[in-house]
């Protein structure tokens, strides 16, 4: 069937609703990679045995996921008419304890990790609750969804569907408002107004280098041409971040109805998703929603009837992260060699094959409907004035909650890090958070009471990046970090411009004389140099960026850099050259470190104090995790 | 090459990156191909090759199926593109070469990525990597001699909430330790040794 009017989108939205929200129980596993990493699908497939053994009349879903990676896997079942309540770490014995609960009328009482009365139906601006009128008092103690510290403060925009929809099923996205923007803008607005509304908004490039989404259109809508081009930019290279295929997982919808609009707004018939090849279920999930929008006639000719045509296809990235560069990304699905070129020209005057094109990211993209439906005021309402609205972060490392949080942009980083994030993992010591990935810098504890926000980042030396937000603790080593990011940056350069490809090269070979300890006076004087230069004349974004992780931890940990090069010391005991192991008199002689040590490098018989052999240690830090007595020290 | 305009300069020969290799008419390329290793395995790539052909910019979807098709891509299926796309193997080389997801090489049956995206850098992927190096004896890049694993490391797979991550073929392993992953390659051994 093909939609060509409201009535009919408004019929599939209630098919959706019946999906969503059906008579009777059902229970949903949260599917996307975090989820099956750890363990969901094993709890999918006990869930659907016991189902089936016990005769249990309810629905087994699959969900994305609702950004609380750290409780994976997630199980979330729903009451009819009552409530939602959320289970965290299940495995597949408890999933069967709790299908056997269900199907004695109880609440299974483990696990609990918060309930859910209400649902925010975003786009349409509603809330739905599950209880009609009041919340139902439950035998468990559990606290509500929005008493959680980690959902507390987030504002989910991008993220609005991940977690509470199929993501393999139109009809549920349509329920919860899908794709009426989309029909808003194709019936009653013309590109113009379209473009205004999203200059508006003020909303930013959430890729990275935050330039207005709406200038960006302007530029290509202006450019005359027969064909134009949209791309959304979903080779998500940062390591550290995953929200985009959070979203790809969850809510490939979102990215697709953003498109639509886009292409509406420039002119363009056709479009790409650029999607790296490392996310195999986005793209799964990504082909099933274009098929499913296709068949329902929200892509391809002749959308709801208007003039308007656009078609969508899926392009696998092949692992280069210098393809999330627009040039190099055009180049590469052209099926060419992904080096990036000097812009001017930029892609909105000659992008893909020489046609005007805009290219944004996938958060960018899956901003652009509610910015539509709730207007441009609504979104700015969210936000600082220089930064309106809401940004995805993905928060991880030695952090207490990991996971994908939305947040008005302008909270602080302690915010972040220490009420959503929980603070630093085993009571430890914060030493710094990481951002904005390789091109991105360390801020270190003094200024944890910053904004989040473009400028404010940026004068730290830092960006927002694509919002990958990495903590650190006293246990790394800030020069060993700067050298992790220029490794990767020198294998990532593309080889076309001399600064990248060869002053990555002598940064790294800097770098690793220092942290083996023979760093000389002045080679933090002759790093800083290198660095300068390099972001001076790289030609892309790439080289352009890549020493910000060395600039940063010199000017905020100069100190570590200094303990290396003068006392042969590395101060986190983290370089392997820098520290020993050894083993203190209060050992016991439990033996533990001496059958776990990998190369046997230690000696000693039971209830006999041991001994690292210093020259067989790799220094591997597996004797000192292991130990349960504090006998082990590094130093 | 358009004769009307040429000048004769010599330039476009200096600069050809293939002018040293013999040049054969279209058809008598395909039969001077390298060897298959495989009679299938020509067809499989012709398939691909229709499958993809109407579309723009199609030698990377092709490369990218090949190298699923086969784990790697051999010099006769890099040969059978170039001539049938008609774009010079050099080219095809360079595409190739340049982006990480293929292999010039024959890869093992499993390939495992060890991520090492900074949130798998900092919670210690490092030493998973130095362990996997140790219990299968290769470094990271290269094959076992049964042909069971590959040991490759990838820059961040998205599982960063559950680092340290890893993924062999197509299942994603999170928040491992050096004695969990030895055990999750005894399992692949076992069911290999079946």
């Amino acid at each position: 069937m093909k939609i060509t009017s409201l009535d009919q989108l408004k019929k599939i939205a209630e098919q959706g609703l019946k999906l969503t929200y059906p008579d009777k129980i059902k229970i949903m596993v949260g599917m996307a990679t975090c989820g099956i990493s750890s363990g969901a699908d094993k709890v999918y497939r006990a869930l659907e045995a016991k189902i089936a053994e016990l005769g249990l009349d309810a629905a087994l879903e699959k969900t994305g996921c609702i950004g609380f990676c750290q409780k994976e896997p997630l199980v979330d079942v729903i009451y009819p008419g009552k409530v939602r309540l959320t289970y965290e770490a299940m495995t597949p014995a408890r999933a069967e304890a709790l299908a056997e609960a269900l199907q004695a009328g109880e609440i299974y009482p483990e696990q609990l990790l918060c309930r859910i009365d209400q649902e925010e139906f975003l786009v349409e601006g509603k809330t739905r609750h599950y209880a009609n009128p009041h919340p139902p008092a439950l035998p468990v103690d559990v606290l509500k969804y929005e008493e959680i510290p980690f959902f507390q403060k987030q504002v989910k925009v991008a993220l609005r569907n991940c977690g509470f929809i199929h993501p393999e099923r139109i009809e549920e996205y349509i329920a919860r408002g899908g794709y009426t923007g989309l029909y808003k803008v194709l019936t009653s607005m013309n590109p113009e107004a379209v473009i205004a509304e999203v200059k508006a908004s003020g909303l930013r490039g959430r890729g990275g280098a935050g330039f207005p989404t709406g200038l960006k259109w302007e530029f290509a809508y202006k450019n005359q041409s027969d064909t134009k081009y949209v791309i959304c930019n979903a080779d998500e290279g940062d390591p550290g971040a995953f929200m985009d295929r959070g979203i790809l997982e969850g809510d490939p919808h979102a990215v697709i109805e953003g498109m639509a609009i886009g292409a509406f707004a420039i002119g363009a018939q056709e479009g790409y998703i650029y999607c790296r090849a490392e996310y195999p279920l986005a793209i799964h999930r990504l082909k099933i929603a274009i098929r499913q929008a296709e068949d329902l006639g929200l892509l391809g000719d002749e959308i709801f009837g208007t003039g308007f045509s656009f078609n969508l296809r899926i392009r696998e990235g092949a692992g280069a992260f210098v393809c999330g560069e627009e040039t190099a990304l055009i180049a590469s699905i052209e099926g060419r060699v992904g080096e990036p070129r000097p812009r001017p020209p930029f892609p909105a005057q000659s992008g893909l094959w020489g046609k005007p094109t805009i290219i944004n990211n996938v958060k960018t993209w899956s901003h652009i409907a509610p910015i539509l439906t709730r207007g441009a005021e609504w979104y700015a309402g969210f936000g600082t004035k220089s930064s309106p609205g809401t940004t995805v972060f993905a928060m991880v490392g030695k952090v207490n909650n990991t996971g994908l949080v939305e947040i008005p942009l302008g909270i602080t980083l302690r915010e972040m890090i220490f009420e959503i994030g929980g603070g630093i993992d085993r009571g430890r010591d914060f030493k710094a958070v990481q951002t904005g990935g390789p091109s991105g810098g360390c801020i270190p504890g003094e200024y944890l009471d910053t904004p989040v926000d473009y400028e404010s980042l940026g004068a730290l030396g830092s960006i927002m990046g694509s919002g990958g937000m990495i903590v650190m603790d006293e246990r790394d080593c800030m020069v060993d970090v700067a050298k992790y990011f220029i490794d990767f940056t020198k294998d990532e350069s593309c080889g076309k411009c001399t600064p990248c490809r060869e002053g990555t090269l002598r940064l790294m070979e800097m770098l690793e004389t220092i942290t083996a300890g023979k760093g000389q006076e002045g080679d933090i004087d002759k790093l800083v140099k290198m660095s300068e230069l390099i972001k001076k004349t790289s030609l892309c974004g790439l080289g352009q960026t890549a020493p910000n992780p060395v600039l940063s931890t010199i000017k905020y940990f100069r100190d570590e850099y200094e303990a290396h090069i003068r006392d042969q010391k590395c101060p986190a005991h983290v370089c392997k050259d820098l520290i020993t192991f050894r083993v203190l008199d209060q050992c016991n002689g439990c033996q533990l470190c001496r059958l776990k040590c990998p190369v046997e490098a230690i000696e000693g018989a039971k209830k006999v104090v041991h001994r690292v052999i210093q020259e067989k240690c790799i220094k591997c830090g597996t004797c000192y995790e292991k130990c349960k007595f504090g006998a082990i020290v590094v130093e | 090459m358009d004769p009307a305009r040429c000048t004769g300069c010599g330039v476009c020969l200096d600069a050809c990156p293939i002018r040293y290799e013999v040049q054969l008419p279209p058809e008598d390329a395909a039969r001077a191909r390298t060897a298959y290793a495989a009679a299938t395995d020509e067809a499989a790539v012709a398939d691909i090759i229709a499958s993809h052909r109407e579309e723009r910019g199609n030698l990377l979807p092709i490369l990218l199926a090949v190298n699923s098709h086969f784990n790697w891509l051999p010099q006769a299926a890099l040969e059978h593109v170039a001539g049938e796309l008609q774009i010079p193997l050099t080219e095809v080389l360079r595409v190739a070469s340049f982006y990480n997801a293929f292999s010039l090489v024959p890869r093992g049956k499993h390939i495992i990525s060890v991520c090492l995206g900074t949130g798998c850098f900092v919670k210690g992927s490092p030493r998973l990597l130095d362990q996997l190096e140790r219990r299968l004896g290769i470094r990271h890049g290269q094959t076992t001699a049964d042909m069971l694993f590959t040991l490759e490391v990838v820059r961040c797979i998205g599982c960063c909430a559950l680092a340290p991550a890893i993924r062999i073929g197509d299942d994603t392993f999170g928040r491992l330790t050096t004695g969990q992953a030895d055990k999750i390659i005894n399992t692949y051994t076992k069911t290999a040794s079946l």
